[in-house]
């Protein structure tokens, strides 16, 4: 890894010239919820936000997007990526995006998803836990590498990571811009992230969560939290790391449809019916615990299907809180 | 073959011939010759028509890859989508793109006998497994065991009755259950008294005895019967190994993104359009929901 480190003074140089390598998008604030939205000017980015309500995937699993359009009874493609700039993303939603990399990047490739994938440069953003984060029990309260730069705060500017050869580049055109780090930016990185460290309120603890949770399958606590459920499917839109989609061809005229896909949510009821009218997931208790498993899921290659950055609870109307869903499940065991 | 995994390839009905009032045997072809070329599959895959304009389903394979030149499919009349396309016309175009999933592994199973356990509609992808065997000849017995509701359900009928009376020559054995009695079905029962019985699937299993060392028991049909079938089989100390079955969930883009068709828990996740959707009974036995 190379670092190198940005000014106070430097920033908004810095922050400008971003736009040399496409739209920029940031962290905003709109009425009490933060979202990332195209910026022109620092001054619109809210630096120290919590989370955003959607999370990152909005840029590369589109809530809506137009797979095909119908030409003369043919499918023609209608994929189109732009290049963008992902200003400020936390270091779970780094992990998100690692995470959908999974999926969609595996053979076979999406390459809606791929195209807008390497079209976009990412730039991560140190950050203190509030209520709601167990990033910290996931391992994923540091981002290892998927990002270009990561600039982590210090008392008088950032200490900047550089992830990729992109993020050489950018460092590279900039070079007036960026200074090398001392000993105290040292001293000062490693003090943030040691304050960070115990600043976490929310704890999962992980050892043999996977299988205690498979035992529990019959706990009655699912039940108890499938009732007060609303299965709005909320927690489904928000995560990082939740993709399921459903297709739809849609008339325009009558010579011309489009195919779409938009999110999907496995606490729809029809989510896993087939035809004939079987589900195989009818009830709201199957579709609960459904999720949860899904998301506990420990995948070898990339870990959880969870980074831990608590939107699910933020945005939960019935107050259903994850880790402790989790917590009283494995506790029923008993 | 296309950048796009998405992209269906343009396949014409060459035939379409109703097999009962519910289900069309559909045979395609693929208009351009190098897909068709490159198209081979296993047993037990699928595919997903592409109804363009209209939407997607996913079909089992039924005719077998020994046979070159066209693809089958039998498709029930279940839904918006399937009624659609049994309404199109011989000669008209319809979108396939495939194949997918993981199909039965025939290479493993060579040498050793067969029992194929088809419920309903489950007939379909085993159809495909029945003429792999028998054209290709590299197996021991093939019995099939078929349980229908009724005469007028039994799909493949005539290949059936044909295999009834000639299949002993290629080592293959033709049984059959129905539940709803008919004069046909009589006349049947009369004609192989010792293959067809009034009954559920599981009935055909009476009296055999297998040669558990070396058979494979593959089993398709609906969700229901998979336990009753498998508990006659491990009954008689088939390793659950050697069971496979293929299953059926919704599915929308059969290549492991759209996430329907998964299934499991926080230990064992599964896409059946992936991982399957042929599974063994040791994959049912860790992953919860799969059956
Ligand atoms: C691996 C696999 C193999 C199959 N093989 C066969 C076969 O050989 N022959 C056959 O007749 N049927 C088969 N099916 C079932 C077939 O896919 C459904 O009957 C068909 O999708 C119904 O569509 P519909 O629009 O007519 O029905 P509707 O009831 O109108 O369907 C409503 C919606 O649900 C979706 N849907 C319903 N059932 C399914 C399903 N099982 N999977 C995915 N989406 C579904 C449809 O796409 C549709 O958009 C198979 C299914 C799977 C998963
Ligand atoms: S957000 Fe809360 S209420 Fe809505 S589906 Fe998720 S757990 Fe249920
Ligand atoms: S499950 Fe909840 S905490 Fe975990 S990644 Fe999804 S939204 Fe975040
Ligand atoms: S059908 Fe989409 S993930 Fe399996």
């Amino acid at each position: 890894m190379r670092y190198v480190k940005l000014s106070i003074e430097n920033f908004s140089s810095f922050f400008n010239s971003l736009r040399n390598w496409g739209k920029v998008y940031a962290p905003t604030k709109r009425g009490s919820i933060y979202t990332f939205q195209e910026v022109h000017d620092q001054e619109e980015i809210e630096l120290n936000y919590t989370r955003t309500m959607l999370p990152p995937k909005k840029f590369f699993v589109r809530p809506r997007e137009k797979m095909f359009q119908l030409k003369n009874g043919h499918w023609e493609n209608r994929s189109n990526a732009e290049p963008i700039v992902l200003f400020g993303l936390h270091s779970c939603d780094i992990h998100g995006l690692k995470i959908l990399d999974k999926v969609y990047l595996e053979e076979p490739i999406d390459p809606y998803y791929k195209a807008r994938r390497e079209k976009a440069l990412i730039i991560g953003i140190s950050c203190m836990p509030d209520e709601y984060c167990f990033c910290k029990s996931l391992g994923t309260r540091f981002a290892m590498d998927g990002f270009d730069l990561f600039l982590h705060e210090l008392p008088d500017g950032w200490l900047v990571r550089v992830g990729s050869v992109r993020g050489h580049e950018i460092a590279w055109a900039n070079e007036d811009l960026f200074e090398e780090v001392t000993d105290e930016d040292l001293r000062n990185f490693k003090e943030f992230e040691e304050k960070r460290s115990k600043s976490f309120k929310k704890e999962l603890p992980g050892e043999g969560l996977a299988d205690m949770l498979d035992l529990a399958y019959n706990s009655p606590v699912w039940k108890k939290y499938a009732e007060i459920c609303l299965a709005c499917g909320n927690c489904n839109m928000v995560c990082p790391t939740c993709r399921c989609y459903e297709v739809c061809d849609r008339w325009i005229n009558s010579y011309e449809s489009v195919r779409e896909r938009r999110y999907d949510s496995c606490f729809m009821e029809n989510h896993g019916l087939v035809a004939g009218g079987h589900n195989f997931r009818p009830t709201r208790l199957d579709r609960f615990r459904h999720r949860y498993y899904c998301k506990s899921y420990f995948d070898p290659s990339s870990g959880y299907n969870c980074v831990g950055c608590g939107r699910c609870d933020e945005f939960c109307p019935a107050k259903i809180e994850h880790v402790k869903v989790l917590e009283e499940v494995r506790g029923s065991l008993r | 073959m296309s950048e796009n995994p998405h992209q269906s390839y343009d396949a014409r009905i060459l035939e379409m011939k109703d097999l009962t009032p519910r289900e069309k045997l559909f045979t395609l072809r693929f208009l351009d010759p190098e897909v068709g070329e490159h198209f081979t599959f296993r047993p037990g895959q699928f595919v997903i028509v592409d109804m363009r304009g209209f939407g997607e389903f996913p079909i089992s394979l039924c005719s077998s890859p020994t046979r070159k030149g066209y693809i089958q499919l039998c498709i029930r009349k279940a839904g918006r989508m399937t009624k659609f396309i049994h309404k199109m016309k011989e000669g008209e175009i319809v979108g396939i793109r495939g194949p997918y999933g993981n199909g039965f592994p025939m290479e493993e199973m060579e040498g050793s006998n067969l029992i194929l356990v088809a419920g309903g509609l489950g007939m379909a992808p085993l159809r495909s497994v029945l003429w792999y065997a028998l054209d290709t000849a590299k197996y021991e017995d093939v019995w099939l065991f078929y349980g229908t509701k009724a005469y007028e359900d039994i799909l493949f009928r005539d290949e059936i009755v044909h295999l009834m009376k000639h299949g002993k020559a290629m080592g293959c054995k033709v049984k059959l259950a129905y539940e709803v009695e008919s004069p046909s079905c009589v006349y049947l029962e009369r004609g192989f008294s010792d293959r067809v019985c009034k009954g559920v699937v599981t009935d055909l299993f009476r009296g055999e005895i297998f040669d558990v060392e070396n058979t494979y028991a593959l089993i398709c049909g609906p969700p229901v019967m998979y336990r009753f079938v498998i508990r006659e089989l491990l009954d008689r100390k088939l390793s659950p190994g050697r069971i496979y079955m293929t299953l059926e969930r919704r599915m929308r883009c059969g290549i492991g993104k759209c996430g329907h068709c998964i299934v499991g828990t926080s230990t064992s996740i599964k896409y059946v359009c992936k991982d399957g959707p042929v599974f063994t009974y040791w994959d049912a036995l860790s992953t919860r929901g799969l059956i």
